[in-house]
């Protein structure tokens, strides 16, 4: 990694602000290749360095996979932090919400299993994600999926460290979490996977819950209320409550939500979105099911659906910080 | 790693090994060093601290000259000389004094009730500043705070630089805010740091699983004893472990077991033996000699055998417990002198202003009673 080199990079124009971060598109000037630059603002903090801009540099320079975003450069300026990241011009969200795209099967066979193997390498290497979203879920001009935004991630391995619950956005935050879990696992990602998933087939949010109350709501409803016997000990996590309790949802129940899912697509989507964490699957065994054996096989990265022909968005690219 | 299938897409070709993970870390990648690399890296960056030193001390110097012309006319070339003045930090003795102030980080870290991991990571921290780094550039004392600040919030234990500056003496927010920086560039922006610690309470598993499973591997092997070495061995780590160059030069789950090696060797080597060498105890059988001729030329294919990679390991323990008692210790007095030292390098106007007061002091008293001063 170079020390100071603003030279090497050309800012060419800002594309957002956000709390600690501002986030310019540029180009390598050696290669010509588009990078994005995000400049942490250093200095304006009261405690120094902001924690998310700590760790996103701290698992980015250990990360180096095709599906995680890649951290080209650290670089200084003027007191501030550069981080110099790949180019992505589009994310899983904004294909998701566009209309005029059709997924095909084998698409969101393939966006799940880059995501996956995205995951797989975070886990490996004993990180944790804790926000993964489609917002999160990056699409390169070449078609590939990478995940970013590592400012929650931790590394996982001292079982005495307490965690924090309050990670991972609303909508993707697995029950553990939501009953205010400090020590959990890789399976709060998986679980966001799952959810990804559903909303890759449904084209809509899968548990789309107002508050943090109506999350327990919209999820139970769906899922079954986890009690002690599907769940053993739930009810000595620290926001455990069974309010009101929905039966789990019958298979003939769950093949009507997802009515264009396959069986196996159905099994993989149930067994990455179990309440008890301890049932869910993990990215290994994720990836080697049969969904991913059975006919369509996945699109390739190059033939996936891009939006509309147009090559950055900008509004997509403001709501990345 | 992959390769392009012709339909475009990546497919595994080979295998990602825990190993390989490792040799794409950044610690293995830009923190590990034979012994000659660390110590040529040392080297130069004392010669760099000492030429920083003498161009703040030229400058400062000209400026005193040039306001104090009549005691520099006086003294200029002797008392008040450059080579009398300028007393720089060698190379043995910087190395002495980060010692010393390593333990400092030991104490506060302690002092703050903070994890392993925390006090781990700043002392990785510290010791990679001073790689790239002298003592006569940025002193040690705040580099130490910040060092151990940076990894606080590295490592998950946040603690608000108001409560961490409150309890240390004459250290202000700022002193430690303003080297955060400059710190993390000498990381060169890289602060993930694999310790001992965890592969250590992997072994400590490892070691009831092989020793004691299905039946203890000697009547005297208990869970009590290997708990009794795994103690050991944390207290190990932290003793020599922390403190020692033995980060740079091995991997943590080599430390590890140096750690438990030199708690126990008979226990640690009866594990070693079970691991690697399969069942195939007693050693001592005498091994059938191979044909000659017939397996010279298939040896280097081979993969290695049980003996050689447990031979090796060994070895490498064996090395790793002697490097890590190879530190630089120092009396309090040498380090008080040391600090010294440090401390006009640092503040070459502070010594030149001392030396002047001492020699103005002296004339006075020459003033007063002249007949004794010509004695």
């Amino acid at each position: 990694m170079t020390e100071v080199n603003e030279l090497k990079y050309s800012k060419e124009r800002k594309v957002g602000e956000g709390t600690y971060a501002v986030v310019y598109l540029g180009k390598q000037m050696k290669t010509k290749r588009s990078i994005a630059i995000k400049e942490i603002k250093t200095g304006l903090f009261k405690d120094g360095l902001d924690m998310s801009a700590i760790r996103e540099v701290k698992y980015l320079q250990e990360l180096k996979h095709l599906n995680v975003i890649e951290l080209i450069d650290v670089f200084s300026s003027a007191n501030n932090l550069n981080l110099v990241l790949e180019f992505l011009p589009c994310d899983l969200e904004v294909l998701i919400k566009d209309q005029s795209i059709i997924f095909k099967p084998s698409d969101i066979k393939s966006w799940l299993l880059m995501t996956l193997r995205g995951v797989h390498h975070c886990h490996r290497n004993f990180i944790l994600h804790r926000d993964l979203k489609p917002n999160n879920l990056l699409i390169a001009p070449d078609g590939q999926l990478k995940i970013a935004d590592f400012g929650l991630a931790r590394s996982l391995g001292n079982p005495n460290e307490d965690l924090s619950p309050m990670v991972v956005t609303r909508w993707y935050r697995a029950p553990e979490l939501l009953f205010g879990a400090k020590h959990y696992t890789y399976a709060v990602d998986i679980w966001a996977v799952g959810i990804i998933f559903a909303e890759l087939m449904l084209r809509i949010p899968y548990l789309p819950g107002k508050d943090d109350v109506d999350q327990l709501d919209v999820t139970f409803r769906a899922l079954g209320t986890p009690t002690e016997s599907n769940w053993p000990n739930v009810s000595s996590l620290p926001l455990y409550n069974a309010l009101k309790v929905y039966p789990p949802p019958s298979r003939q129940e769950i093949r009507l939500r997802f009515s264009a899912a396959t069986e196996k697509a159905l099994d993989l989507l149930m067994s990455m979105t179990q309440l008890d964490p301890s049932n869910r699957c993990d990215s290994t065994s994720a990836l080697l099911h049969e969904y991913f054996l059975e006919l369509p096989k996945h699109t390739t990265p190059a033939q996936l659906p891009k939006k509309g022909g147009v090559q950055e968005d900008e509004s997509s690219k403001r709501r990345k910080l | 790693m992959t390769s392009k299938d012709n339909d475009g897409s990546e497919r595994k070709s080979s295998r990602v090994s825990t190993d390989d993970l490792y040799r794409r870390s950044t610690q293995f990648k830009l923190w590990s060093f034979t012994k000659d690399e660390l110590e040529t890296i040392r080297k130069s960056s004392n010669e760099k601290g000492k030429t920083y030193a003498n161009a703040k001390f030229d400058k400062v110097y000209e400026r005193i000259k040039a306001e104090q012309t009549d005691i520099f006319s006086k003294y200029g070339g002797a008392e008040l000389s450059k080579n009398v003045l300028v007393d720089l930090i060698t190379l043995q003795e910087e190395r002495k004094y980060l010692n010393f102030y390593s333990k400092n980080i030991i104490q506060a870290a302690n002092f703050f009730q903070m994890p392993t991991q925390v006090k781990a990571s700043a002392m990785a921290f510290f010791k990679r500043f001073y790689l790239f780094n002298s003592v006569m550039q940025y002193h040690p004392k705040y580099v130490l705070y910040t060092c151990l600040f940076l990894a606080a919030k590295s490592e998950n234990y946040f603690i608000s630089i108001n409560s961490f500056c409150e309890p240390l003496q004459k250290t202000e927010p700022k002193d430690v805010l303003d080297l955060e920086f400059i710190v993390l560039q000498s990381l060169k922006f890289t602060i993930m740091v694999h310790h001992p610690f965890r592969p250590l309470y992997g072994f400590f598993l490892d070691f009831q699983e092989v020793l004691l499973q299905p039946s203890p591997a000697s009547s005297d092997i208990t869970i009590d004893k290997i708990g009794q070495l795994y103690d050991q061995a944390k207290k190990w780590l932290n003793d020599h472990g922390l403190i020692s160059d033995v980060s740079f030069f091995y991997t943590p789950p080599q430390i590890a077991l140096a750690a438990m090696y030199d708690s126990n060797p008979r226990i640690t080597e009866k594990y070693l033996r079970r691991k690697f060498l399969k069942d195939k105890e007693p050693l001592n059988t005498i091994k059938e000699e191979e044909p000659d001729g017939v397996d010279a030329q298939q040896k280097d294919s081979l993969p290695p055998k049980g003996t050689e990679v447990f031979d090796l390991l060994v070895k490498t323990i064996r090395k790793c417990v002697e490097d890590s008692k190879t530190s630089q210790e120092s009396t309090l007095e040498e380090s008080t002198k040391i600090g010294e030292k440090c401390f006009f390098a640092n503040n070459p106007e502070k010594l030149i202003n001392k030396k002047i007061k001492k020699l103005k002091k002296l004339e006075a008293q020459e003033q007063e009673s002249p007949q004794e001063a010509k004695v």
